[in-house]
């Protein structure tokens, strides 16, 4: 355990640095003993879905369970708080934050919506808002948020406002003009545009959004607040808080962070809104503050929360430290997209500056993918048969253009893969070569069969 | 594997017959009747298959990381005993009982089950064994394995408490989130006007810390409110309460106003006192309250939990305090009723909203789920025992109040309740030499009693009445589990008895 953490101290409240390593940096061996869990045999390119956690951060969770089943009073007293204290400490650092005050930790960027929507509510029942003022967002926001947005504000008297996300695109201005159209529309007719959720990195179909210009635009279109979900950004983008300007911002760290699961942060810039977001588990803390709220919320495993700091150590063994793996990451996520649609003649759903670790690329129009169903049941053949966990997008030809083609027709589907330290040459190598085989066997999507 | 399990079965039934296990009475566990067998044979027979599977051996793994967990296969394994797949398995030994608890502190009275309950060995093992099939392919996992397991659990609990859909099992993390389920849905029906303001929800005053801040957070912020029960303690008899009860109702109802929910705790939790919640349920339907939530944090594994005869709309228990599951587990009953119930939702909304609570439960988000997939292994656990889940509780209930007595007696103090008032804690008087004279002192002595004693267990403030000569301030909340000997209660006992014959008060704590 990181006894000697607390004496010292320091690491975790820097400004992340990268500490001259005297030893080497970890071997290539080394990583594959940390990801031998991982089933053999699978190439595993969705890290974007769940995520990944090397075994030293199991071991280190391991060991913070096993100090609350010794005696759990003694750990609950006087251990617990200090732990999270020093893991938001870390998570401050990482993100630029002016005070921990701002950084809670919370199971995952769904309990975030959570939080802050259910605020949003508050406020139309308390006739702060009026029924009809709205919430923006954009029409790719992850299912959960958008359920969120109806059971909190819809129920409460606010509408809702979607953007289009174009998709494929070829430069983030298609982004920029659509929102500002969103944003004009949600302001028509005297209405209040009372919050935008913005993704910082869009889910499916997955791209990089220029948050920074998007919550500029907002805060000059006079948006009350505006909630960042970036569940995918820790360890896949740069994170500055300061920089990106929003009212909250939330990230998965079990996502791109390799914490276990679950555990994310939710930033509160600190304002008079503070002191009116909640955690919906109401427990002895209400009142002091989102953070202290947040941690403790009755009775459950808060391990997941407490490794932070070792993962910090975790990420320092790889040159560049984090950064280095970002940069890493993308490089190869990005060579290997360009390999694929290659290899298959299609095309990339992004250009690679609007890409991080994850990349979309097209899938052979042969496949004949015309729907979602059709895209998952591609996927489950793919895991099944080929041992290739990727999930697939399925992307409606536009009414005007169409859409891009490859050399049989329609671009209608996109694999999101994903590079994370533990993934090889291989994985792809095997994806393109399952692809191309159904290709060349002339099988589209309708005939595959489930076992 | 089966060579590991032969001499762990020939060893239990070396002890077993040898040493006759005093299932009957819960005293003689005092730790010099039995030695200590040699770790490495005691491997839990369930799990002695998943040990040498953490080996890397790529053709083994999959077999075995891909087959069910570990209790599927317990009816393979043999030994020298024929178990034939009827009947029950061999009753726990007392070496197979200290290996499941020998994570806890060995230097630490463990004496306050009650707060954080506790898990055995073998089913963190089994919790691991989830954990891991999640880490290796966690798609595959979500995809295939996790409802289904998660349904199985519900299943297993409905059983348990008798409930008659399993649609009307809910799991969630503990009592407290079960709390916010059911008053969130509250709040709702206040902001859409089907509660008028004014209306009333009535709770205990002893009712939990955070479930009060609950009801004040959705309640009163919507326009409800609240009345609280005072209850006597020390306590004499179940009419104290029914009577405190009733007035409160009368209050809530003055005015043509109208009871929109009772809370009520099945066992309070400081002081603990078990309340005649079916008695006070039906008060609540003859007085035409709307809603009956039953809070039942200690309430599975440490009195009985039966849906039907307790009659509430919601009932909550924690499986980590007295179910032996891990951190954190718990159940939400919500009774179907022909009427429309009211509509509860998960606050952490996901894609499952709108299917019912119970699905909606089962995915918040990517989480770690893991502790609500080994029910059946805790249930497997207390079938070691005699009597199983039954024995356990009569067993506890008996030992509590045994140990109690022999307190109170040293002490010279008294019970904070008659012993049909208790399940497996009990409130035992201080002596009123130590001067606790606030919730500070309290805490302080409990922290004194951790370091320098070596003893966990919670302390009590009890206001004194006006008049009251000499009274009794302090109570110690004693808990009793099967891992417990009596070798705990001795070290409580003493380190009391030095306090006072030292002369300590808690006026002597630095302010």
């Amino acid at each position: 355990m990181d006894s000697d953490r607390g004496e010292n101290g320091d690491s975790s409240h820097n400004h992340v640095s990268k500490k001259p390593k005297l030893s080497a940096f970890i071997s290539e061996e080394e990583i594959r003993q940390e990801f031998s869990h991982h089933q053999r045999g699978i190439a595993r390119i969705n890290n974007g879905s769940f995520g990944s956690c090397p075994a030293s951060i199991i071991a280190a969770q391991k060991e913070w369970q096993l100090r609350f089943l010794q005696q759990p009073d003694d750990f609950y007293f006087n251990h617990l708080r200090k732990g999270l204290l020093e893991s938001r400490t870390v998570v401050k650092g990482l993100i630029n934050a002016d005070s921990v005050d701002e950084v809670s930790l919370i199971d995952n960027a769904t309990t975030a919506a959570a939080i802050v929507l259910q605020q949003i509510g508050r406020a139309f029942a308390q006739g702060k808002f009026q029924k009809g003022d709205v919430v923006v967002m954009l029409h790719c926001a992850f299912q959960s948020v958008k359920k969120s947005i109806q059971a909190y504000v819809t129920g409460a008297g606010g509408s809702v406002i979607e953007v289009q996300l174009p998709f494929p695109l070829t430069s983030k201005e298609e982004i920029v003009s659509e929102f500002r159209k969103g944003l004009e529309k949600g302001k028509s007719d005297g209405r209040h545009v009372r919050l935008a959720i913005i993704d910082h990195i869009t889910s499916m179909p997955c791209v990089v959004v220029p948050v920074e210009e998007l919550v500029k635009i907002c805060r000059q279109e006079g948006v009350d607040q505006v909630f960042v979900d970036a569940a995918h950004a820790i360890g896949s983008v740069p994170v500055d808080v300061k920089e990106i300007g929003a009212d909250f911002y939330v990230s998965n760290l079990h996502k791109w962070f390799f914490c276990p699961p679950s555990v994310a942060f939710l930033y509160c810039r600190k304002s008079p809104l503070s002191s009116e977001v909640h955690h919906p588990v109401v427990s002895h803390e209400f009142g002091n503050g989102l953070a202290i709220e947040s941690s403790w919320i009755g009775t459950r495993d808060y391990s997941s929360q407490l490794v932070v700091p070792s993962v910090l150590e975790f990420v320092n063994r790889f040159e560049g430290g984090i950064e280095g793996i970002m940069m890493r990451n993308h490089e190869i996520v990005v060579k290997m997209g360009e390999m694929l649609a290659k290899s298959w003649g299609t095309n990339l759903g992004a250009p690679p500056e609007m890409c991080a670790s994850m990349i979309m690329v097209g899938l052979p129009s042969r496949l004949f993918i015309s729907s979602e169903e059709d895209a998952m049941r591609l996927r489950s053949y793919l895991r099944q048969h080929h041992g290739i966990e990727v999930p697939l997008h399925y992307q409606a030809p536009s009414d005007v253009e169409g859409g891009p083609k490859d050399k049989d027709g329609l671009v209608t589907g996109y694999a999101r893969i994903s590079h994370q330290v533990y993934n090889s040459f291989d994985d792809y190598c095997k994806f393109r070569d399952a692809i191309n085989q159904l290709v060349e066997q002339r099988r589209s999507c309708k005939m595959l069969f489930m076992e | 594997m089966s060579r590991a399990m032969c001499m762990t079965w020939r060893h239990s039934s070396r002890l077993f017959s040898c040493c006759p296990l005093p299932f009957t009475s819960p005293l003689l566990l005092a730790p010099s009747h039995f030695h200590y067998i040699i770790p490495d044979i005691i491997v839990s027979h369930h799990h002695s298959h998943l040990l040498s599977s953490f080996t890397q051996n790529p053709s083994s793994q999959s077999s075995i990381m891909e087959s069910s967990p570990p209790h599927h296969q317990q009816n393979e394994s043999n030994g020298t005993h024929n178990i034939s797949k009827k009947s029950k398995p061999m009753l726990i030994s007392e070496s197979d009982l200290r290996f499941e608890f020998s994570h806890h502190d060995p230097s630490i009275a463990r004496i306050n089950n009650g707060s954080f309950g506790s898990c055995p060995a073998s089913v963190t093992a089994a919790q691991h064994h989830w954990q891991l099939l999640f880490l290796r392919q966690p798609d595959h996992f979500y995809f295939n394995r996790l409802q289904p397991a998660i349904l199985r659990s519900r299943t297993l609990i409905k059983d348990l408490v008798n409930a008659d859909h399993v649609d009307e099992i809910s799991l969630v993390d503990n009592a407290t989130t079960a709390a916010a389920i059911v008053l969130q849905q509250i709040a709702w029906a206040f902001t859409e006007g089907r509660f008028q303001r004014g209306d009333a929800v009535v709770m205990l005053h002893y009712a939990y810390g955070a479930v009060k801040k609950s009801i004040h957070a959705y309640v009163c912020r919507a326009g409800g409110q609240v009345i609280e029960v005072p209850l006597p303690f020390p306590v004499n008899s179940n009419e104290e309460i029914v009577d405190e009860f009733r007035r409160a109702l009368m209050r809530g109802k003055a005015n043509s106003g109208r009871v929109r929910l009772a809370v009520i705790d099945h066992i309070t939790s400081m002081p603990s006192v078990l309340i005649p919640v079916k008695e006070l349920v039906k008060i609540c339907r003859e007085e035409g309250v709307d809603q009956v939530f039953v809070d039942a944090a200690h309430g599975i594994g440490c009195t009985d939990v039966d849906m039907k005869e307790i009659g509430a709309d919601f009932y909550t228990s924690n499986l980590h305090k007295w179910f032996f599951c891990p951190p954190s587990v718990a159940f939400l009953y919500c009774r179907k009723t022909p009427e429309t119930s009211p509509e509860l939702h998960h606050p952490v909304v996901s894609h499952e909203y709108g299917n019912g609570l119970a699905i909606e439960s089962g995915w918040i988000g990517t989480r770690d789920y893991s502790a609500q997939l080994v029910v059946s292994d805790a249930i497997e656990f207390t079938n070691r025992f005699e009597g199983g889940i039954e024995g356990i509780k009569k067993r506890n209930h008996d030992g509590v109040v045994e140990m109690g007595k022999m307190l109170a007696s040293a002490w010279g103090t008294n019970l904070g309740t008659p012993q049909e008032m208790c399940a497996s804690l009990i409130m035992v008087g201080l002596p009123v030499s130590l001067g606790i004279s606030s919730d500070s002192d309290a805490m302080k002595l409990r922290k004194h009693l951790r370091e320098n004693f070596g003893v966990e267990v919670p302390i009590y403030y009890r206001h004194p009445k006006d008049g009251e000569v000499n009274p009794i301030t302090g109570y110690a909340r004693i808990s009793y589990q099967v891992y417990n000997t009596i070798d705990d209660y001795y070290k409580f006992r003493d380190a009391v008895n030095q306090l006072v014959s030292d002369g300590f008060t808690c006026a002597l704590f630095p302010k």
